[in-house]
């Protein structure tokens, strides 16, 4: 290869990677987490009405700040592609439900504590970027939460959340396609199982 | 952009080729484990005897120990537990090359020993020197020891190769080990009540989340692993401030096909 060729390639790879991060607006991307993590804290966490209005009122904030279509779609990994139409719909709506109420139990135990937003990092998946953000804890270190956020037109949307460098996404990924793979009724294994989680811990609640 | 950097991308891309050719047919671009299936059975079953272990015996001890105490009695306790291991973060940060911290780890020992009654006030964390642990898990990540695959130890839970060989020399290097070592009797006694009173509030701290992990599960095991893995990336094989989010590396697959 000669040197015009490593050039080319050189100039070629700068410019692909500075057209991947020029589609997302890093400013806005931070703003809208900053919006959602606040949101959260003040009318959720620090409000002071009763348990079903807060359940009800994160229900909400989830649904609009994530996108779980696309959330489910990579979290079911390669089959996605072999799952029917109505299983996809399922499985995203029993995901859904089951996100929604693990975390709404445990957002209390943010009660006192916030964000501290630290810039954001390129991606090279498209539209999407990394806003960086610290909780400070009672001792020691902060926790590490990284925001992986897709634009979409005007829009932002949370597609990941890394804390301390687990990605709830790729974990849910790694288990759920073990469990497939095991289980003998396949996707439609996974869908029942996490519905009867729902159920669970539906009844644990009233 | 230079010819050297450019073989060295080409090696590096013929590596994870290589490497994905290796690999099963059905494996998971995110599937982080190299565990073949007779280590996995094995793993599995150690991870259900733990598993029963923690629930019949720890936990609920754990959960005594919760009873008993009040969070500042548990945060002191904690500190002195903690306060006992700093000199191993001292010459860990030393042999990583990291001479600040290693200095903040042992003036904190020498402040919290002394105006921190034995560890159990953290007065130097009031004065701005920040508790920052590490080991020697995290000094062979640093030196880009490889980490092996994932395993599962008994009564202690996830681990690899590269982590147990860390607790070991931790374990040998614990002052609590070597201070009494000269005598048989002693030493025992007090690295057994040690050992127990460090998975007592160990296992204080984490079984809330662990139970709600458990519960939203629906394969423990796998979600476990892919979490103790996911974190160990954070101590990369790189210098010690730049690894900010080690979830990136896993970009390029973050679109879906």
């Amino acid at each position: 290869m000669n040197k015009f060729l490593l050039s080319l390639v050189a100039a070629l790879s700068c410019v692909w990677a500075l057209g991947a991060q020029a589609a997302v607006d890093a400013a806005k991307a931070e703003a809208f987490v900053k919006g959602v993590t606040e949101d959260g804290i003040e009318n959720i966490i620090n409000a002071n009405i009763p348990q079903a209005e807060k359940d009800k009122r994160f229900a909400k904030l989830f649904n609009s700040a994530l996108d779980i279509q696309f959330i489910g779609q990579f979290v079911l990994g390669r089959y996605w592609r072999t799952a029917t139409a109505e299983q996809r719909q399922e499985f995203i709506d029993a995901y859904r439900e089951l996100n929604v109420q693990t975390w709404s139990k445990r957002f209390d135990e943010f009660k006192g504590r916030n964000f501290i937003f630290k810039g954001t990092d390129a991606s090279n998946s498209a539209n999407q970027i990394f806003v960086n953000s610290t909780v400070p804890m009672e001792q020691g270190e902060p926790a590490k939460v990284v925001w992986r956020v897709k634009q979409i037109g005007n829009e932002f949307k949370i597609v990941d959340i890394i804390i301390e460098n687990v990605s709830l996404a790729i974990t849910a990924r790694n288990e759920y396609t073990a469990f497939i793979k095991q289980s003998p009724d396949g996707v439609a294994g996974l869908i029942k199982n996490l519905q009867e989680k729902t159920k669970a811990v539906d009844k644990k609640v009233s | 952009m230079n010819k050297k950097l450019l073989l060295g991308l080409f090696l590096v891309f013929g590596l994870i080729a290589g490497q994905s050719y290796a690999s099963e047919p059905d494996s998971d671009a995110f599937d982080q484990t190299r565990e073949n299936s007779v280590l996995e059975s094995y793993n599995r079953a150690m991870f259900g005897f733990n598993n029963y272990f923690y629930h019949y015996l720890l936990m609920p001890v754990a959960r005594g120990y919760r009873y008993v105490t009040t969070p500042s009695v548990r945060r002191s306790v904690r500190n002195s537990l903690d306060n006992i291991r700093e000199p191993i973060s001292t010459g860990n940060f030393l042999l990583q090359g990291n001479l600040k911290e290693s200095g903040i780890t042992l003036a904190r020992f020498a402040i919290n020993s002394t105006l921190g009654l034995f560890g159990l006030f953290d007065v130097a964390e009031g004065w701005g020197l920040k508790k920052k642990t590490t080991g020697f898990d995290e000094t062979f990540a640093k030196w880009c020891i490889p980490d092996g695959p994932y395993l599962v130890l008994p009564f202690i839970g996830s681990a690899t190769p590269r982590s147990t060989v860390g607790m070991g020399l931790g374990f040998v290097f614990d002052p609590v080990y070597w201070g009494t070592r000269h005598d048989a009797n002693v030493s025992d006694k007090a690295t057994y009540a040690y050992a127990a009173l460090q998975a007592i509030t160990i296992m204080e701290a984490n079984m809330d989340f662990l139970n709600d992990l458990e519960r939203n599960s629906v394969d423990y095991y796998t979600a476990v692993r892919s979490a103790y893995l996911q974190n160990r990336k954070n101590m990369g094989c790189r210098s010690s401030e730049d690894v900010v989010n080690a979830t990136a590396s896993y970009d390029f697959d973050f679109d879906i096909e």
